[in-house]
């Protein structure tokens, strides 16, 4: 266990030129990947997004951190790869069919990786077809969004698709969605934001 | 009959319209639509303030020139004189007639900023509304000027582009609804003049007063209205009826 301070900093800052070149001279010195993403990068990507929960900080410090995340895992990515490392889990991230809002889809996103799983991104209108050759890809939990009311009532068309499939789970958030919504449609999870849905993918993936 | 209407005033001229119109007596307050702006929950407060605030025995109901407005008025109780609410999101739907004709215009027309003659006038968000609104709390009505103080350059060129300029990408139309109730030419121009601006397609429809008529004339049929009765609360249910109605629990 070893924190390296300047990165954790760099990260939680945003500062992207730092974190890479921080990131780079670690590698260079033959420092541990693994151990980087793990104590270092991924919880520094959790403080931000704890603080972004607490209303500490903002959705412009969200989207800076998680960029100087991926300016840092852009070098370690064939590093971990190289040792047979293996992400957490296979998600992916869709904003539903007839919602064209992609702000907080992104930070879903971004947040996802910045806790080190592999996402799948799909982009906005997604229809159910997009969702199933996620899953084709070994997507095993889809990450639904919807910002409008009207957009909604497609995410339960989506949950019903994949009903009594045990190998896919469903989880929801947006705006306007709610946990109630979430339970009444069968989703596995809700987040009740950004930061939240990691906690929430967390949980299926335990229970699963 | 004697109705109190609360409206958002993105509704005003049309409202202002039907009410001289109308064979009922209807007192009016407008409340501004900014709260469109606010967190779910503090729409609702406000909106709940403003029906609270009307005198008991006194009007045979309330009706709301709102619709579902992205849940900001789930929850809303009505006390002792009955809320009528048209089924619908939003006031798209008012604008165009029937959430039937919206759906079907929001599912062949992608990318469609809607806009109108309050959309127009009332369109943005002032004074304490804006300071409480959404866009403001989360930080995402900065100015470019201010992202490169706050967070360098590099950074704020990023937000600018996630932030500001991917949502023009996403949309590609503006879609002028025509009322009837315009003084000439001037919102439509208005709205000719932004679409050119941002290189967007532009369209007008004819909007229909019918279910904004329908609200102010006490036409209040099951399919189109929701009846709200004293001691009961607006749920969403995001269904073809949009909204229904539960027995507030006594606490």
């Amino acid at each position: 266990m070893a924190k390296i301070d300047e990165i954790y900093e760099g990260v939680c800052k945003g500062n992207r030129k730092l974190v890479a070149e921080q990131v780079q001279a670690y590698v260079d010195n033959d420092g541990d990947v693994v151990e980087l993403l793990n104590d270092t990068m991924i919880p520094a990507m959790r403080d931000i997004g704890d603080k972004f929960s607490r209303n500490e900080v903002y959705v412009p410090e969200m989207l800076i951190a998680a960029r100087a995340m991926q300016a840092g895992l852009d070098i370690i990515e064939p590093l971990l790869a190289a040792k047979g490392h293996k992400a957490r889990a296979r998600v992916a991230v869709g904003t539903v069919k007839g919602d064209l809002h992609d702000i907080g889809k992104n930070l879903v996103v971004m947040m996802l990786k910045g806790a080190g799983y592999e996402v799948i991104d799909l982009g906005v209108d997604c229809p159910v077809e997009k969702y199933e050759e996620a899953v084709k890809e070994g997507a095993q939990v889809l990450c639904l969004s919807a910002l409008l009311t009207t957009t909604m009532p497609y995410m339960k068309e989506v949950a019903d698709h994949f009903k009594g499939r045990d190998d896919v789970k469903i989880l929801i958030g947006g705006a306007p969605v709610t946990k109630e919504y979430a339970n009444e449609i069968g989703a596995h999870g809700y987040g009740s934001d950004a930061n939240d849905a990691v906690r929430a993918l967390e949980n299926i993936l335990n229970a699963a | 009959m004697k109705l109190q209407l609360i409206s958002c005033d993105v509704l005003f001229r049309e409202m202002c319209t039907l009410v001289a119109r109308t064979t009922n007596r209807v007192d009016v307050q407008f409340l501004p639509k900014g709260l469109h702006d606010l967190k779910s929950d503090q729409m609702r407060t406000r909106l709940q303030a403003a029906v609270d605030a009307v005198p008991a025995d006194t009007y045979d109901a309330i009706i709301l020139g709102y619709g579902l407005c992205n849940n900001g008025l789930h929850g809303l109780k009505a006390r002792q004189t009955p809320i009528i609410l048209p089924r619908a999101h939003d006031c798209i739907t008012l604008f165009m007639g029937s959430r039937k004709r919206y759906l079907d215009y929001f599912e062949n027309h992608h990318g469609v900023y809607f806009k109108t003659s309050g959309w127009i006038e009332r369109g943005k968000a002032e004074g304490d509304l804006k300071q409480l609104s959404i866009g403001h709390i989360h930080g995402m009505d900065m100015t470019y000027d201010e992202m490169v103080e706050k967070y360098g350059e590099d950074n704020a060129q990023y937000l600018f582009e996630t932030l500001v300029e991917s949502q023009s990408k996403s949309y590609g139309q503006y879609t002028f609804i025509e009322m009837g109730v315009e003084p000439d030419d001037r919102f439509e121009r208005m709205t000719r003049e932004q679409a050119a601006e941002r290189n967007w397609t532009f369209e007008k429809i004819a909007g229909d007063l019918s279910l904004m008529e329908k609200l102010i004339n006490g036409q209040w049929d099951d399919h189109d209205f929701l009846r709200v009765p004293p001691g009961h609360r607006v749920v969403a249910r995001y269904d073809e009826g949009v909204v229904h109605t539960e027995r507030e629990e006594s606490t």
